[in-house]
């Protein structure tokens, strides 16, 4: 099934592996987020509900006062490998870790190291010919081999302290990734040879958790996010050219960046409801994103150079654990407003006959997004006789809905657009586990529906001579371009032991 | 709260509208400027004339293209479906191949023999360096190699163009030119060619040039045409890169008004045939696959066409065109886009030819799902009505993978249809209408010309 994508300007943010309070902005249905869920989850077979549900062990990467929470030292690891079907992407990850505890003090270090596929391109790289008069005689190039797989590095660092008196926690985290591979990217520049990617995200947090006796809870966390990837992209042109009336290639490199830059601010309550198991939660979050730049892929074809967003989101949910039984739903609803625009390098000249100077805007694309989350999940936990040890059985559904609007207008040709766009992704999840006295091992999965990876419904386009003259790009896609349906499957391994 | 919370989340849900996309238009410019501004991002560019060719090599490649000593049983020859009184092509829905008699539209199929199973397409302009050559594209490349056919693989390299690079493939097709085993040519004698196996090409190009040398005239027109090339060392490679330059010299056909108007001169072109080019080049998108110099040529599509003949492939009878070569669900059904140029020279059309006349393509883009199942045999040949598959099967199986700009009603009124085909027609360079002065009075073989 083939979704076609109308002309919308695109989003990818944003990757980092402690992405709570982190608002994605997404303008297409391309789901990275498995890449990165790469942190132990005690819900990650419910669908990750969180709010009114404490998960030990992805609460501390969220906000570090969290960490406050541990009973002891423990170690863990959480290999996981995810699939792109129609082999259109997949990856595998390692992460290790520890957390400890002494005294009033906390901390935990983690470090994972991943290594993401490049994706099968579906009739996606095609020759690409372009009629460039000029273009006669320039020698081929060749860039080597292409690397199939492409390697990224992640640490985390978490310190915190409890302050019993005031029944406070304080922590800070600090989490910086190096990354040469962001999944999906290398199918959003349509027609390229090959993509080399680097860059890296460094994400900082100070968070403050408040507990009272009677298991009520306040934190708030304040963050901060740098991400900044460039692409290499290599395409190797196919042009005719009219001297010799033949078809010929040339190379060409275009340099993208990808920058953005995050703050945060979170706050989560929580309160028992009754003594019968029930806890609710709400949460709220504030993000103020700038960025600074925002890769042309050529999936859309709005020019764009900078801009800004507001994403909000507000949440409530409420869980029960009863016995050995766990039950919790969250409903989460996150109104972003984003604006973007290109500039001109050099004066242009509007229909109209104005002229735009250099750094004025030539377009301005301006998107709301109303967007939800629901969570449900299930967890069941069976205990073999006295001895300690038992085991736990997660099931859960995640729906997704992106809604936006965009309004684009532009300067030069003095026209306006608005488009709609909107897609619903929905992710069932499951997990098994064994706990013994002294180790916990599990395993958990989750299969993302409703997502897609590009393809184009035709040739992408026919490049006009001048652009490929090498000044900035201009494509005209010859038609509506088109996401393959892909689901994407994560499996994730656990094991928790004490450190001592 | 639960109830808030669903209340929340169904709203959200329902926020969901109709996608819509409104425009404030511009002012309104001259239908020759909106028209030039519509055309400038598809990289539609005049094209000049072909550079003179090597004459001694034009020489031999005429009488190649017009001998059918090429062909296993002597019965065929390049010409036979690319007729130049046919616009290149041989005017029937598929093409005839060994076993087969008369000229153009009259050709008829000979005993126990079937049809190619696709149209014998146009070579008018082919010579301009088409990326994707055949119906399916199987060989591509650029300038001068290596190009590469699929799905065998194979690599021909240290050819001059493309042109060179696919005339080497028809003789080696049992059902176009080099016959089945057991065969015998016209003249009763065994058809050597086709007792050889498919796999054995570089034989079966080396028996043709053994019956060649064995003509002293083609002896001396190779000599003259490589005269740096001793006689035992010449090639099939030296055929086919002669039979592409007589291609070259002959059937470039680039002077239409088209042309002209791309060469800024606003009254080449009629006003109804500039209403069809802004809707070509606008609103009814035909631009978007039919782009490029040659207006096609460079992309494949799944455009619904009618499934006509034997089939190739898996799914026979069906023909999945592309989708045999790469089996992505994109290309299933897709045929390459047909090149504009002259086109109105070049029916019938598509790749089953089963459309006779651009009015009837036109008719076919505006409704494609219904014209899909509601194909008219009657504008077929008879030989051809027995050999459609119209059937529900097949209709849902071609279905589902066409392209998605025809899944609905285009919806052009009657004018517009016609400024379509005015428009078409203003691709033809007159030069192209009549081809019969390339036609050779005979060929060295021997054998008949027509």
């Amino acid at each position: 099934m083939k979704r076609v994508l109308v002309l919308s300007g695109l989003f990818l943010v944003c990757a980092t592996t402690a992405s709570a309070q982190l608002i994605p902005i997404r303008t297409v249905p391309i789901s990275q987020s498995h890449q990165f869920e790469i942190l132990p989850s005690q819900t990650f077979g419910m669908a990750g509900v969180s709010i009114a549900i404490p998960d030990s062990l992805l609460d501390p990467f969220d906000n570090p006062a969290k960490g406050a929470r541990l009973r002891a030292a423990r170690f863990f690891g959480t290999p996981s490998v995810y699939s792109v079907t129609s082999k259109a992407g997949g990856g595998r990850t390692f992460p290790l870790g520890a957390m400890i505890k002494t005294g009033p003090w906390f901390g935990g270090l983690s470090v994972a190291l991943q290594e993401v596929d490049f994706s099968q391109r579906n009739g996606f790289n095609d020759i690409i010919p372009f009629a460039c008069p000029n273009c006669g005689g320039q020698p081929v190039d060749f860039f080597g081999p292409v690397e199939r797989s492409h390697g990224n590095a992640y640490l985390f660092a978490m310190f915190g302290r409890d302050l019993p008196a005031a029944g406070l926690s304080v922590g800070g985290s600090f989490a910086y990734s190096e990354l040469n591979a962001v999944d999906g990217v290398d199918l959003l520049y349509a027609g390229s040879a090959r993509i080399k990617q680097y860059g890296d995200a460094v994400d900082i947090r100070f968070g403050v958790l408040k507990e009272w006796s009677n298991g009520r809870s306040l934190e708030a966390l304040v963050l901060h996010n740098r991400f900044g990837m460039t692409h290499d992209v290599f395409y190797l042109d196919g042009f005719w050219d009219p001297d010799t009336q033949q078809f010929a290639q040339r190379p060409r490199l275009e340099q993208n960046l990808d920058r953005t830059r995050t703050w945060g601010l979170h706050t989560e309550y929580e309160i028992p409801l009754t003594t019968s198991g029930w806890r609710m939660g709400w949460l709220a979050t504030v993000n103020r994103m700038s960025h600074p730049k925002i890769p042309n892929y050529e999936i859309q074809n709005i020019p764009r150079d900078p801009g800004n967003s507001n994403a909000f989101n507000v949440g409530v949910g409420v869980s029960r654990t009863y016995n050995h039984s766990t039950f919790g739903v969250d409903v989460i609803y996150e109104p972003i407003w984003s604006h973007t625009w290109a500039d001109s390098e050099d004066p242009v000249e509007t229909d109209a006959g104005e002229i735009i100077p250099p750094g004025g805007k030539t377009i301005e694309n301006r998107f709301r997004f109303s967007n939800a989350l629901f969570r449900m999940g299930f967890g069941q936990q069976i205990a073999f006789g006295e001895t300690g040890t038992s085991a736990g059985i997660q099931f859960g559904l995640a729906l997704r809905t992106i809604h936006y609007w965009l309004n684009q207008d532009d300067h030069v040709s003095l026209t306006s657009r608005n488009l709609e766009e909107r897609w619903v992704e929905w992710t069932p999840s499951w997990g098994v586990s064994v706990r013994f006295p002294e180790l916990e091992v599990g395993y958990r999965g989750r299969v993302t529906n409703g997502t897609g990876r590009p393809g184009v419904a035709n040739n992408p386009g026919i490049l006009v001579a001048d652009a490929a003259g090498g000044s900035n790009i201009l494509v005209a896609p010859s038609g509506p371009l088109t996401l393959d349906e892909v689901r994407v499957v994560t499996h994730q391994f656990s094991i928790s032991l004490p450190l001592r | 709260m639960t109830r808030f919370a669903c209340s929340l989340f169904l709203g959200v849900l329902l926020l969901a509208g109709c996608d819509s996309i409104t425009t404030t238009e511009p002012p309104r410019q001259t239908i020759d400027a909106e028209l030039r501004q519509n055309m400038t991002q598809w990289g539609v560019i005049p094209i000049g004339s072909m550079q003179a060719q090597d004459a001694a090599k034009v020489a031999l490649g005429r009488a190649l293209f017009f001998d059918k000593v090429l062909s296993g049983n002597r019965d065929i020859a390049c010409a036979s479906c690319h007729e130049p009184n046919n616009g290149l092509g041989d005017g029937l829905s598929l093409a005839v191949g060994t076993g087969g008699t008369g000229i153009g539209p009259a050709r008829t199929l000979g005993p126990g023999r079937q049809f190619v199973p696709r149209n014998a397409p146009s070579l008018l302009n082919s010579g301009l360096g088409l990326f994707y050559m055949f119906w399916d594209g199987r060989l591509t490349g650029f300038g001068s190699g290596p190009f590469f056919n699929q799905p065998d693989t194979l690599l021909l390299s240290g050819f001059p163009n493309i042109l060179a690079a696919q005339a080497m493939l028809p003789v080696l097709n049992r059902v176009e030119m080099r016959g089945t085993a057991g065969d015998t040519d016209v003249f009763g004698n065994p058809n050597e060619l086709a007792e050889f196996g498919d796999d054995q090409r570089e034989a079966i190009w080396r028996a043709i040039m053994d019956r060649l040398r064995g003509i002293p005239e083609y002896v001396q027109l190779f000599n003259a045409a490589f005269p740096n090339v001793s006689t035992q060392t010449l090639s099939f490679r030296h055929a086919a890169e002669a039979l592409a330059t007589f291609q070259r010299d002959a059937f470039i056909k680039t002077d239409s008004p088209f042309d002209r108007y791309l060469d800024r001169d606003d009254a080449a072109l009629t006003l109804e045939q500039k209403r069809g080019a802004l809707l070509f080049f606008g609103e009814a998108q035909c631009v978007t696959c039919h782009s490029g110099p040659f207006l096609g040529a460079q992309s494949f599509a799944n455009v619904g066409a009618p499934q006509i003949g034997p089939g190739i492939g898996k799914q026979l009878p069906l023909d999945r065109g592309r989708g045999e070569i790469d089996d992505f669900e994109f290309y299933q059904f897709a045929f390459r886009v047909a090149p504009l140029r002259n086109v109105e020279l070049t029916a019938p059309y598509m790749h089953s030819g089963a459309y006779p006349t651009l009015e009837a393509v036109v008719e076919h883009y505006n409704d494609v799902p219904t014209a899909m199942r509601s194909f008219d045999v009657m504008q077929l040949d008879p030989a051809f009505r027995d050999q459609h598959h119209g059937d529900d099967a097949t209709i849902n199986t071609v279905m589902p993978t066409v392209d998605f700009r025809f899944t609905q009603r285009l919806d052009f009124s009657e004018t517009e249809k016609r400024a379509l085909v005015a428009f078409l027609k203003s691709l033809t360079d007159p030069a192209a209408r009549n081809l019969s002065s390339v036609i050779p009075s005979r060929v060295p073989s021997g054998l008949p010309v027509r």
